[in-house]
Formats: C-alpha cells, sequence, structure tokens
C-alpha cells in the first residue's frame, strides 16, 4: 500500500484546522456488509460533492474579494486527485462504463463522462500545480484558481447526478443478483488494497477538516429561517 | 534491467476486428483488439515469428497535435508508459488498468510493427492481472480513457494513479516536458501521489475476479 494510505496521510495539513470529533455522527461506521456497486459509486460520490461545496466556498471567497488559503485548497485537491479520480473514476472507467457500452446502454452519455474525467484530472492538476503561497498571494493566480474550481464544480455537479440517476440504475439492470454481490464485494477488496481498512471514514474526515478550515462544517447554519413564509395564524 | 521477452511473429489479420471498433478506448480486456492492425498491413513490419492462429497487435507511429509522432494502436489511439514501471514491469493493475488499459498481447497473438516502429523494441510482459501486455523498449504500452477519439493525447503528462504518464517516440524515448525553471512552481506536478493497485476490470464477457491468476502482495 502506498503513503496514501496512512492515516497521517489524510490529516489536513493546515494549522488552522481541527481534527473532526471522532465520536461524532460525522464519523460514519464501517460497513459490515458488502455495499452494492453502485451504492458504493454514490458513497464515493458524497466525498466528491462536499468538496465541490469546499471549492464553492473557496471560489465565493475569492470572488468577494477575499483571500484563498492554499493549504486548503491543495488539500481539498489532493482528495479528488487521489481518491476521486485516482481511485472512483478508476473503478466506472474499469468495470461500469465497459459494461454499458457492451450492452449499447447510454453510451453517448459515457463518452461525455469519459471525456469530463479527463478534463477534470487537467483542472486538479492545474490546482495543485498552482495552490502555492506564494501564487495564492497574487490575484492573477487566484482569480484562475477560482476559475478552475468553478469549471470543476460547474461540470461535476451535473456529472455526479446523471451517474446516480440514469448512468448507475441502468448499470444495475444489467447485473445479476450474483453479480451485484460479486462486484461489491471486488470494490470493497480494491479499496483496502489501494488504501487500507476503515478508508472511506478517513476520506470524510478529512474532507470534514477542510470543512471546519473554512467554516462550512457546521450543518445547522445552513438552515434557514422560515419566519416569512410560515402561513399567518 | 531486465527487458522484455522478445516476441517474434508475422503480422497475421485480427480474426476479431469487428469488435475493436465497439469499446475501444474502455477496457484494459478490449483495448488489446483496439490494438490490433486492420489488416496484415500492407508494408507493415513483421515483427518475428508467426504464432499460429492468435490475432495481430499492431504498433503504429502518427504525428499529433502537440506532441508529434508517437506510438499509436492500430486504430491510432496514442500509448503511454507508466513511469513506476520502471521500464521494465507491469504495475499499473485493478483500478489503475482502468483508466489505463494495457495493450494486452491474447494468447497466441502476434506482435506487428508500423513503419517507423522498431521491430526489435517489441516485447511483452505478464500482467498481474493476467495475460501479458505489450512492451516497447521494454515499457508496458496503456492506452488512456480520456482519449475519447483516436488521434488524441489527452493523458500525456498527467500525474495519475501513482505516477507520471507519457507518451513514447518511436525511438522509445519517453515524451517528458522540461522541468520548470528554478525559483518557479512546477506547473506539471502534484505534490503528491497516490497508489496503484489492486486487480482489474471488465474484460467483456468474464468477471476478472473470478479468473484465476496472481494478485501482487501489498498492493
Amino acid at each position: 500500500m502506498g503513503a496514501a494510505g496512512t492515516g497521517a496521510a489524510w490529516a489536513l495539513t493546515g494549522s488552522s484546522a481541527a481534527a473532526p470529533d471522532p465520536e461524532s455522527p460525522e464519523s460514519p461506521p464501517a460497513p459490515s456488509a458488502v455495499v452494492p456497486p453502485d451504492d458504493d459509486l454514490m458513497r464515493e460520490h458524497g466525498v466528491l460533492k462536499r468538496v465541490l461545496l469546499c471549492y464553492r466556498e473557496m471560489t465565493s471567497q475569492v470572488q468577494a474579494g477575499g483571500s484563498l488559503n492554499a493549504q486548503h485548497l491543495h488539500d481539498a485537491a489532493l482528495v479528488i486527485h487521489d481518491f476521486i479520480e485516482g481511485f472512483h473514476e478508476g473503478l466506472e472507467e474499469g468495470f461500469v462504463f465497459p459494461r454499458l457500452r457492451q450492452a449499447g446502454r447510454v453510451t453517448g452519455t459515457v463518452s461525455t463522462l469519459l471525456l469530463q474525467h479527463a478534463r477534470g484530472r487537467v483542472l486538479t492538476q492545474f490546482i495543485l500545480a498552482h495552490a502555492t503561497t506564494s501564487e495564492v498571494a497574487s490575484a492573477g493566480p487566484r482569480g484562475e484558481l477560482a476559475a478552475a474550481m468553478q469549471a470543476f464544480v460547474r461540470m461535476y455537479e451535473p456529472h455526479e447526478a446523471r451517474e446516480d440517476t440514469v448512468v448507475f440504475p441502468a448499470f444495475r439492470q444489467l447485473l445479476s443478483p450474483q453479480e451485484v454481490a460479486d462486484l461489491g464485494q471486488h470494490f470493497a477488496d480494491l479499496e483496502h488494497q489501494q488504501f487500507g481498512q476503515d478508508e472511506f471514514t478517513a476520506m470524510v474526515g478529512r474532507v470534514a477538516a477542510i470543512e471546519q478550515a473554512l467554516g462550512i462544517y457546521d450543518l445547522t447554519q445552513f438552515t434557514p429561517d422560515v419566519t416569512a413564509y410560515e402561513p399567518p395564524h | 534491467m531486465r527487458r522484455a521477452r522478445r516476441l517474434r511473429a508475422a503480422a497475421v489479420p485480427c480474426p476479431v476486428r469487428a469488435a475493436c471498433g465497439a469499446v475501444a478506448g474502455t477496457c484494459a480486456a478490449v483495448l488489446l483488439l483496439a490494438a490490433c492492425g486492420t489488416s496484415a498491413a500492407a508494408g507493415a513490419q513483421a515483427a518475428g515469428k508467426p504464432s499460429g492462429h492468435g490475432p495481430t497487435v499492431k504498433i503504429m507511429a502518427r504525428s499529433l497535435p502537440a506532441v508529434g509522432t508517437v506510438l499509436v494502436t492500430g486504430n491510432g489511439y496514442a500509448l503511454y508508459m507508466f513511469g513506476p514501471d520502471n521500464h521494465r514491469s507491469v504495475t499499473c493493475t485493478g483500478v489503475c488498468a482502468g483508466t489505463w488499459p494495457p495493450v494486452k498481447l491474447p494468447v497466441g497473438g502476434s506482435l506487428a510493427a508500423g513503419p517507423g516502429v522498431s521491430v526489435s523494441l517489441l516485447g511483452s510482459d505478464p500482467d498481474p492481472d493476467g495475460g501479458r501486455v505489450v512492451t516497447y523498449d521494454g515499457w508496458p504500452l496503456y492506452t488512456y480513457t480520456g482519449d475519447i477519439d483516436s488521434g488524441q493525447a489527452t493523458g500525456q503528462d498527467i500525474d495519475l494513479n501513482g505516477g507520471d504518464w507519457y507518451v513514447l517516440r518511436p525511438s522509445g524515448q519517453p515524451l517528458i516536458p522540461s522541468p520548470a525553471p528554478p525559483g518557479r512552481p512546477d506547473r506539471r506536478r502534484p505534490a503528491r501521489r497516490g497508489p496503484a493497485a489492486g486487480p482489474c476490470c471488465w474484460p467483456g464477457a468474464a468477471w476478472p475476479w473470478a479468473r484465476p491468476g496472481p494478485v501482487p502482495p501489498g498492493r
């Protein structure tokens, strides 16, 4: 297993981020049963979605004339690089998309998704290469990074939504119950081989630490006041 | 340095040509078909002695935008080398091979070199996921799922799945860009890399994990 599988490697390296409370409900329990492959992929999409929220927050801060923390950006992009592009998308490209193409299902969508994977990797390489203290200090590079994050978010929100609602269900329809069980186990084995045990929990903790550093971890802050919308008594 | 076993074969028609275009660019087990020449290829250089009945995997050279003349499959898809392979063995397996399908040499298959490609540099290495992977000057060859159409090289100079990916010149030399000047950040390099691992991938008709074969330890 590579160094990326160590717990220390997952820790947010920025000084302003506090580690998430391991006792909090935020830390999901390790699954005891085999997760069906499409469910597993959608669960991984949850990690992607949370990084997209981090990207959105950092983009908003830059566009509002604020600063950009290079460490937070780098940590977020590394989650994308290591987990989404280096693992999750490999499962899709190795197992899901070929089967769909073989069956002649959603082939046009699959081609678009493959292209978007490639474009996303280009954006991530750019972000990782430029997420340095010296570059984010300048307005020009900071604006370029914000634009790259914005493009990434704009692409991946509909990308993952289409996969969850169209592509994965189509894939599931092609599998027998035995294949669902076998492939789910194989996905779990691949995850353990690449990252070690409890990798998903560690990944969620890693993203939560970035959210805390950005001030978007506390879910209650997003609950709206609906007083103005309540019916008159 | 261990060199890839040299295969000697003659150019023979690819018996599975019809399958080549169906899913090219998506799966390791199928990409070997995409590498098949569409014919015995007039003008192609034969790469050794015939194996008898298997398909021919043909490696070509073609000029592509932005990268110049590089190795491609018989269908024109760019071929890449993976840094951690270290010029001698297949290390992109499992999930990695989902994104970077290796060019497989079918059992009983043969190799052929197109114009400008050196027969003497063609060979094959065992794939830990099963079968053999075509090599060039010792480098195992891979395609990239991000190359949606032939003639693209969108995987050039990408750091992914635990290492760097480059196209190859017909000389066998990887196309590695010059490093950034001192004092400037290297725009090409993420700061840390994830590992590559595990057995892979959708093989067409059969499930890969049902296939007997060694899984490399600790990967």
